[in-house]
């Protein structure tokens, strides 16, 4: 991620109809992000070598190349964050396309709110990097301790239950796909256990969160996998 | 299906059973004839040949009528022989006892050219009943070939096995739980209370039910249960007159009718699985096509809704941070996009229209008119494109005028969005056919979608297609032409709507206001010269 002079952020906007290019640029601009267009997958690398984005926002349904593929292009040279639109019946493709290094999606149509939320979810560093220590709705949760506590009160979990839970904190208001998850805490061999993590997290609902019915922690993306909530905003980019 | 008579069966019993009164005067008759012949030329006739003479007339009536009419004659012509040969002459008493020897010897040769003659009658006639037999089987089998419904196999079966059995023959169907008569011959027979019964136990057990014996009461008539009535429903039954046992050829007749039952059978389990094979091919093709067009919805709605919902929410929520210049361009792409789904769902209407099998209201059009009116339009909807018409006085076809100009409207707005260039709209006429043409310079159309346009009926769209070109296909076939594609000469597509241009059509040159007809008839069945009302 480069440093631009002035402090703007550039986005690329990857779609192949012009009156998304259109609203699009407009609303980033207006919240302070200088964009670059590209309609097709050919253009979007071009463009990426040519200006270096910061994030890249990618319909999934171009003409040339399918996302995934550019994707997976993207991925051999950089890790610049990547947001996918999808449509309702591009449900398989969006699962691939995290799964191979996408960041986020948004389903269309979608409200530029929702976008802008994501976008700078995907901008911010990962904040497992630098902080060891997660506060979030009276939770705490000391990574290098391998502690979590409630209003002082320590909450006993299981070492995999944990892990869990450290998978899903480090990457506040990121979505996790079922395979991310189960390779990041059981390992390769168990990237198709699914029925297995939905076990996990509901124990991991019933200990941390205030109602476990209606979880507002660990949030489910129907079909798709997790995602911690996001910490409110401190302020803007 | 044409309606073909089973051919005449002979009505022939004479083996076994009393030879008729015609017989016995044919004999007598010949008997007659031989006596006077040799009463009036006994002088010239050698005695010999008075003996041979009535031995010929055996021969001849055993031929004619048969066995025991050939043995009486021969009886016949002993006394005839008796009468006019044997000394003393006019007598039947006999002088000589050697004359007894030879009227003996007479008798013998007689009976067995009775016999003889009469068994060679009963052959040919039994191969000529085995011949017609065969030639009704596969008449039958032709017939119920042909027969495309239930009513039409059941018609034919009926028939023959009413000629094959002389008596009345029937065919019921199961119709929610109650036999409902399908055919009858003769023609308007109606089953009685015995008959009905019987044929309601040979379908609701699914065996055979026959005929009553003769003289007890009870149904005359033997049911079978037949085939297959589809989709697992039961088939219908046959009834037919039971055979009378004596005839001679009752064998062959019984199986006959055997066969031709087991014919039908087969014929309306063939008739059963065509129809399931049909249903299910038309399931499959209206599953294709949704699945295409809801492919084609997708993209078509989807863009605009998001467009339309991104710049709202985009005014609302960074209003105060947009510059007024990028404002207005959000307002005007939600107007845009607006327009577009509006149009958008009023071709889904059409196509819905038209794929529920739509009633067209066909008057008579004037193409040229319909075509500018598209022109016009398209015109108005995309000022900057470069639209050109060339379009001459055309003949008026048969048309609904707002359809055609949907259809060419439809194939300009492909060219716009697809083909950047001038567009040029022309219309013809090609022999028998009435051609409007939309010719682009575009990159052509893909393959995909020509060979789509080549196909019959609505086979499934091809994925990018829009809606467009469906309805406009749809449009097409429905007024009796179909839209054909070839490269345009210079580069491009050439997109050309095909409509029959009928052989009495009024020239819009001769054509006048013709007086409104006293008799009432519609005025949008005659030529009417002021331009179809145009769409805006």
């Amino acid at each position: 991620m480069s440093a631009k002079p002035g402090g703007r952020q550039t986005i690329l906007i990857v779609d192949d109809e012009p009156q998304i290019q259109r609203f699009l640029g407009h609303a980033l601009n207006a919240s302070g992000y200088d964009t670059v267009l590209a309609a097709n997958g050919h253009e979007a690398l071009a463009r990426i070598a040519a200006h270096e984005p910061d994030l890249m926002i990618l319909d999934l349904g171009l003409p040339d190349m399918n996302g995934k593929e550019v994707i997976e292009r993207l991925r051999l040279r950089s890790d610049m964050p990547v947001i996918v639109l999808s449509a309702h019946d591009q449900e398989m493709e969006k699962i691939m396309a995290l799964d191979l290094g996408a960041d986020d999606f948004v389903p269309k149509p979608f409200g530029i709110g929702e976008l802008l939320a994501r976008l700078r979810v995907s901008l911010r560093p990962r904040r497992a990097a630098r902080a060891d220590l997660i506060r979030q709705d009276g939770l705490v949760i000391d990574l290098d301790g391998h502690q979590v506590s409630r209003d002082g009160e320590t909450l006993r979990l299981t070492p995999k239950e944990f892990d869990l839970l450290a998978a899903l904190a480090a990457n506040a208001g990121r979505v996790m796909t079922h395979r991310k998850l189960l390779d990041l805490v059981w390992g390769p061999a168990h990237v198709d256990d699914v029925p297995y993590l939905r076990v996990f997290i509901g124990q991991l609902r019933q200990k941390l969160e205030l109602d476990p019915a209606r979880p507002g922690l660990i949030l489910t993306e129907p079909g798709v996998g997790y995602r911690w909530a996001a910490p409110p905003e401190t302020g803007a980019p | 299906m044409t309606r073909i008579d089973p051919p005449h069966l002979r009505d022939d019993r004479r083996w076994m059973t009393a030879p008729s009164l015609g017989g016995f005067v044919g004999a007598a008759l010949i008997l007659v004839v031989v006596a006077a012949v040799v009463g009036s030329s006994r002088h010239i006739l050698p005695e010999t040949v008075v003996v041979l003479l009535f031995l010929t007339a055996v021969l001849i009536a055993a031929a004619g009528f048969g066995f025991w009419i050939g043995i009486v004659s021969a009886f016949g012509a002993l006394v005839g022989v008796n009468f006019m040969y044997v000394e003393p002459h006019f007598t039947l008493r006999i002088a000589q006892p050697g004359d007894i020897i030879t009227l003996a010897v007479f008798l013998l040769a007689a009976a067995i050219t009775g016999l003889i003659s009469g068994r060679l009658r009963e052959q040919v006639d039994a191969a000529q009943g085995r011949a017609a037999a065969l030639e009704v089987l596969s008449q039958v089998s032709h017939e119920l070939a042909m027969a495309t419904t239930q009513t039409e196999i059941a018609q034919v079966a009926v028939r023959h096995l009413h000629a094959l059995a002389h008596g009345p023959a029937l065919a019921l169907a199961g119709v929610e739980g109650q036999l409902r008569l399908l055919a009858s011959e003769p023609q308007g027979y109606l089953p009685d209370a015995s008959e009905l019964e019987a044929a309601d136990v040979a379908w609701r057990r699914g065996r055979i039910e026959f005929a009553s014996a003769q003289g007890w009461s009870g149904s005359r008539l033997t049911f079978y249960p037949v085939g297959t009535g589809g989709s697992g429903k039961r088939g219908p039954v046959l009834g037919h007159a039971r055979i009378a046992p004596d005839r001679r050829d009752h064998g062959w007749r019984e199986q006959a009718i055997e066969v031709i039952l087991r014919q039908t059978g087969q014929a309306l389990e063939r008739l059963a699985l065509s129809e399931e094979a049909e249903a299910e091919r038309r399931r499959a093709t209206s599953e294709e096509m949704r699945a295409a067009l809801l492919a084609s919805l997708s993209h078509d709605l989807r863009t605009p809704l998001a467009t339309i919902l991104g710049s709202v929410t985009t005014l609302r929520e960074l209003g105060a941070t947009l510059s007024p210049s990028a404002q207005g361009d959000l307002l005007a792409a939600i107007e845009e996009e607006a327009e577009r789904l509006g149009r958008y769902v009023e071709k889904l209407l059409q196509l819905t229209r038209l794929q529920s099998g739509m009633q067209v209201h066909m008057a008579w059009v004037d193409a040229g008119d319909a075509a500018t009116a598209s022109v016009n339009r398209a015109r108005r909807s995309w000022p900057n494109a470069r639209i050109e018409a060339q379009i001459p006085s055309l003949p008026m076809i048969r048309a609904e005028a707002g359809l055609l100009e949907q259809a060419v409207f439809n194939l300009i707005e492909n060219a716009v969005k697809y083909a950047p260039g001038v567009i040029r709209v022309t219309g013809e006429v090609q022999g028998n056919q009435l051609v409007l043409s939309v010719l682009d310079r575009g990159r052509g159309l893909p393959d995909a979608i020509a060979e789509w346009l080549a196909q019959d009926g609505m086979a499934p769209v091809p994925q990018g297609t829009g809606l467009g070109l469906p309805i406009s296909k749809g449009i097409a076939t429905s007024l009796g032409g179909r839209i054909t594609a070839q490269p345009g000469a210079t580069g491009g597509a050439v997109l050309q709507i095909r409509l029959p241009v009928p052989p009495e059509h009024p020239l819009p040159q001769t054509a006048s206001p013709a007086p409104e007809p006293a008799s009432g008839q519609p005025a949008k069945d005659r030529p009417r010269t002021d331009p179809p009302e145009q769409r805006a």
